[in-house]
């Protein structure tokens, strides 16, 4: 009957133990990242906590599967998240903030940073280096044949070449393909919409010449898809950057410099690469995000 | 690096777990220890609540079909309730599993202590127990295998409800499992995560079910006899 107590009160206090690990770092305002559904979010998130418990003594917990970007907007707001993996401009101009669109990438970044200080208290960052748009991609092969380098060149080759585009784009007011038509003045002898996801196989294949993909797909880089530069500037810019609430940053500047040190360093090709692992290669987005942060030290450079 | 994409499931799975193995660690405890959290709660309220309408008769139906009305909202909409209070996150994800942990718990303490031999509380009360003598003497003991059972049918539905709750952010194996629906080819990823799942379920219900026999006391006496003959 003792050892049996005994074994009951053993259980029970690994239990508490236990719990403290899961539960007991709320108490003390916890940072809470929110990240979305889509891989580059969950592998920026988990960047983002290894960084902030690298160079601090806070704990960060991901809130992971979010629907949209709406909804972590949200969790921001009513402060069951007080850090964001990754906002993209565009996104947030239009949906957070209620804005027109700006086409030109500084101003579209300058004008959500002022408003989300002003409107939210929220501190929009600078952007990781990197954005993640749509653009028109080829094979190499097209690329080298048609002598393109931005999608302008295409006009002259569009009649004899088939395009797949994202089903939603097809449809999309203002930048979709409507839009798309009237700025640049050309049309493709066919366009497909079909789902994002196959579009990169369907070029990559043969079956359709130019393709409207995102420009952080890991397949990109893998299959050596040449990326046409938007030279009309056409696409609004989705620059992306870390965020987080005012509150936590004023309360802890160290994680603020934490979350700084990544501002910059990770360019389209590298979120490529890195989205490619784990989609591809199915890996984790946090054992991705690990491994990605120790082989750059944590960006300890510049501490000095 | 080999393109994953052309090997089988079989070894794409293989190759996952073994990239992802603390990974899928971490989520397993987390998940195991919101279940558990959970139906522990449930245990605490729910234990108490049971012997006290199994006292007084007529809060009984009050109290189970208030159990049994929680137990028909589906989980998910529970959760998106509770999630509009609560916020996201694991805590969330505990309180849901406490109140669909309650019903069984409620029900089964009280059914395990009404269907106890009246003679034999009866005889306690002869040998001059008090009520609270009867109680944890006599009629605690005699019922811990039912009140046992109602635990683990209460943690082996924490789990499956644990999984549903990747969708408010709270982790767990659930993560996984929406990880690979999002994928491209993620076939192997959802085996990683459902099938750790399924053996949690399965393992929790194997050893609540030896404790639960040992407990029994019908059994227990009849070992008792035979190691006696």
């Amino acid at each position: 009957m003792r050892i049996k107590l005994l074994l009951v009160g053993v259980i029970i206090l690994s239990l508490v133990i236990g719990g403290c690990s899961l539960t007991g770092n709320k108490s003390n305002g916890t940072i809470k990242i929110a990240s979305v559904v889509t891989t580059e979010s969950q592998i920026l998130a988990y960047m983002l906590k290894y960084m902030i418990e690298h160079y601090t003594e806070e704990e960060a917990e991901v809130i992971n599967n979010l629907g949209t970007s709406t909804v972590v907007h949200q969790a921001m707001v009513n402060r069951d998240a007080n850090v964001s993996a990754v906002r993209y401009t565009g996104t947030d101009l239009t949906g957070a903030l209620q804005a027109e669109p700006i086409k030109d990438a500084d101003e579209a970044l300058a004008y959500v940073q002022k408003e989300f200080t002003s409107q939210y208290n929220q501190t929009f960052f600078d952007s990781y280096g990197f954005e993640n748009t749509y653009a028109f991609m080829v094979t190499k092969e097209t690329a080298e044949k048609y002598k393109l380098k931005t999608v302008s060149d295409l006009a002259s080759v569009a009649g004899e070449l088939e395009a797949g585009v994202d089903t939603s784009w097809m449809n999309r007011e203002g930048d979709g393909y409507k839009g798309f038509v009237e700025e640049y003045g050309f049309d493709f002898s066919r366009t497909y919409p079909m789902q994002i996801g196959l579009v990169y196989d369907a070029v990559d294949s043969g079956e359709l010449d130019v393709v409207l993909g995102y420009t952080t797909d890991g397949r990109i880089a893998s299959y050596d898809l040449v990326v046409l530069e938007d030279d009309l500037n056409f696409f609004p810019p989705y620059d992306a950057s870390p965020f987080a609430d005012n509150e936590l940053l004023e309360k802890n500047p160290e994680v603020k410099a934490a979350m700084e040190r990544l501002v910059g360093k990770i360019s389209t090709k590298t979120m490529q690469e890195l989205n490619f692992l784990a989609d591809n290669n199915l890996i984790e987005p946090a054992v991705v995000a690990e491994d990605f942060l120790n082989e750059h030290d944590y960006f300890s450079g510049g501490d000095e | 690096m080999q393109d994953m994409t052309q090997m089988s499931t079989t070894e794409q799975f293989l190759f996952y777990i073994q990239e992802n193995g603390w990974y899928v660690f971490n989520q397993f405890l987390d998940h195991f220890l919101i279940s558990i959290y959970g139906v522990l709660l449930a245990a605490l309220i729910g234990i108490p609540l049971g012997v006290l309408i199994s006292k007084y008769g007529k809060l009984s139906n009050v109290v189970i079909t208030l159990a049994n009305i929680i137990q028909t909202i589906p989980a998910l909409a529970l959760m998106a309730i509770l999630m509009l209070v609560l916020g996201l996150g694991k805590t969330t994800v505990i309180v849901t599993v406490f109140f669909y942990s309650l019903l069984p718990i409620i029900k089964n303490t009280y059914v395990g202590i009404t269907t106890i031999n009246k003679s034999v509380t009866d005889a306690g009360r002869g040998m001059g127990m008090t009520k609270i003598q009867v109680l944890y003497m006599v009629e605690l003991p005699l019922s811990l295998s039912v009140i046992i059972t109602g635990i683990r049918i209460a943690l082996v539905v924490a789990i499956g409800i644990t999984a549903i709750g990747a969708f408010i952010g709270a982790g767990g194996l659930g993560d996984i499992i929406i990880r690979g629906t999002n994928a491209t080819d993620g076939t192997a990823i959802i085996l990683a995560g459902a099938l750790p799942t399924a053996l949690m379920a399965i393992l929790s219900d194997i050893i609540l079910g030896i404790i639960e026999r040992r407990l029994d006391p019908v059994k227990r006496q009849q070992k008792r006899i035979s190691a006696t003959v």
